[in-house]
């Protein structure tokens, strides 16, 4: 029979000890409808989910909602929006009480005093040019300046066709402010005119990130198997699309044969009674999502799958050490 | 009573092996101390499949927030003799 320690050397079984007992039970949170921003391509606004539901605003039910969480066996919270830090208390209510992740346009800086060790990722669509035709604004300048050196920040650098060539400035820029990148792709559902992959593209970024892995390895938080399974949208053979989707909401989930997915995962709409289908939109064909932490969530939650040859495990150790990186369960 | 825990152990391990679909290894030779989740990659959807066995088999409930305590075939063998005494 075919173990763990029957693959693994010591230098892979220690690593592979570090993480596997975390156990991490992860939600998401929509913590607000509103953003500072109205970017092209954000699924949260084009495919409406900012009109569902109308957000609560006591922070006395945030209190008693989280804490319900908490008894539903959740031990991290994946803040999202709109812009969480238009609503600091709500963020602080998830923070003062268990590990939290604030996904956010960088443009609003999280005070760390109050929020010590928050770990805030920050998006990024690209360099000036694509900002300001994406977001209307190079939010770079403003979010580097916010977040400069911060040990408990990463880049969410979301790589669109356009950027093909081009992302080695873009992580030189984050090198440069002495904080650390994470790459995913847009999907291409996303409606924005000239930002679809083309096969051959995701092919050419594949390898570029390969590069900018091996080149930056102390600022790039990544994997090559992360990426193979990103662009060429298969494991182990098998095609991502909705019947192999981890990251959908469970009391919604009547997929039959169930596949492999998040314990309790459930990702809430602001108003702390909606839940929303899945960790993107309703909208988007599963078949060419590209959303970053539900292939690494594929990957990690199909443990025995990879338990087959060295190889196949230590990519998935790779990939379970990026996700608990990012979200702080061990250190970069 | 021993000789009921070592026929408990035995059938756990057949369950174990049969749901899961592991290859070369017959429950005589499973190692009734193996780490499930460590060494062979068990999650908490293949243990709620092999609580709903043990469910049918010896007519316990395993409680869900039991599932971490059940590490290996031994632990379960005596979880499922305790609870059924």
């Amino acid at each position: 029979m075919i173990t763990v320690s029957s693959l693994l050397d010591d230098h892979w079984y220690a690593r592979y000890k570090k993480i596997s007992k975390l156990n991490i039970r992860s939600s998401i949170y929509d913590v607000t409808d509103r953003c500072n921003l109205r970017c092209k391509g954000c699924f949260f606004f084009s495919s409406g989910e900012h009109e569902v539901a109308k957000e609560e605003t006591d922070i006395t039910r945030w209190d008693a909602f989280i804490e319900k969480e908490m008894a539903r066996g959740v031990n991290l919270a994946i803040l999202i929006g709109g812009e969480p830090t238009l609503c600091m208390d709500r963020i602080e209510a998830f923070y003062k009480r268990l590990p939290t992740f604030c996904a956010t346009n960088g443009l609003i800086k999280v005070d760390r005093d109050r929020f010590p060790d928050l770990m805030v990722g920050i998006s990024l669509w690209g360099n000036p040019e694509d900002e300001t035709t994406l977001r209307g604004k190079d939010t770079f300048k403003i979010s580097s300046a916010n977040y400069q050196g911060d040990p408990h920040t990463y880049y969410l650098y979301t790589i669109t066709p356009k950027q093909l060539g081009k992302t080695e400035e873009i992580i030189k820029k984050i090198r440069d402010i002495g904080v650390k990148v994470h790459m995913q792709l847009l999907s291409n559902d996303e409606g924005v005119d000239g930002f679809s992959w083309q096969p051959r593209e995701l092919v050419d970024i594949r390898s570029e990130m390969d590069d900018m892995l091996d080149t930056y390895p102390d600022t790039v938080i990544s994997s090559k198997y992360y990426h193979e399974i990103i662009t060429t949208g298969k494991m182990l053979g098998r095609p991502f699309g909705w019947m192999e989707c981890p990251s959908v909401t469970e009391p919604i989930d009547k997929r039959d044969p169930r596949p492999k997915r998040l314990t309790n995962f459930i990702r809430w709409a602001s108003d702390l009674q909606t839940m929303h289908r899945c960790c993107t939109s309703e909208t988007r064909d599963c078949s060419t999502c590209k959303d970053g932490a539900a292939h690494m969530s594929w990957v990690m939650v199909n443990k025995r799958a990879h338990i087959k040859t060295t190889k196949d495990l230590q990519n998935w150790i790779e990939v379970y050490e990026m996700f608990a990186k990012l979200y702080q369960f061990i250190p970069w | 009573m021993e000789n009921d825990i070592a026929k408990t152990t035995l059938r756990i391990a057949e369950i174990i092996i049969n749901e899961l679909k592991l290859e070369d290894v017959t429950p005589e030779t499973f190692d009734p101390d193996l780490d499930l989740v460590d060494e062979i990659g068990i999650d908490s959807m293949d243990l709620a499949t092999i609580a709903l066995v043990l469910r049918d088999e010896y007519g316990i409930r395993i409680d869900e927030d039991d599932y971490p305590k059940l590490t290996t075939v031994r632990i379960i063998a005596q979880y499922i003799t305790d609870k059924s005494a």
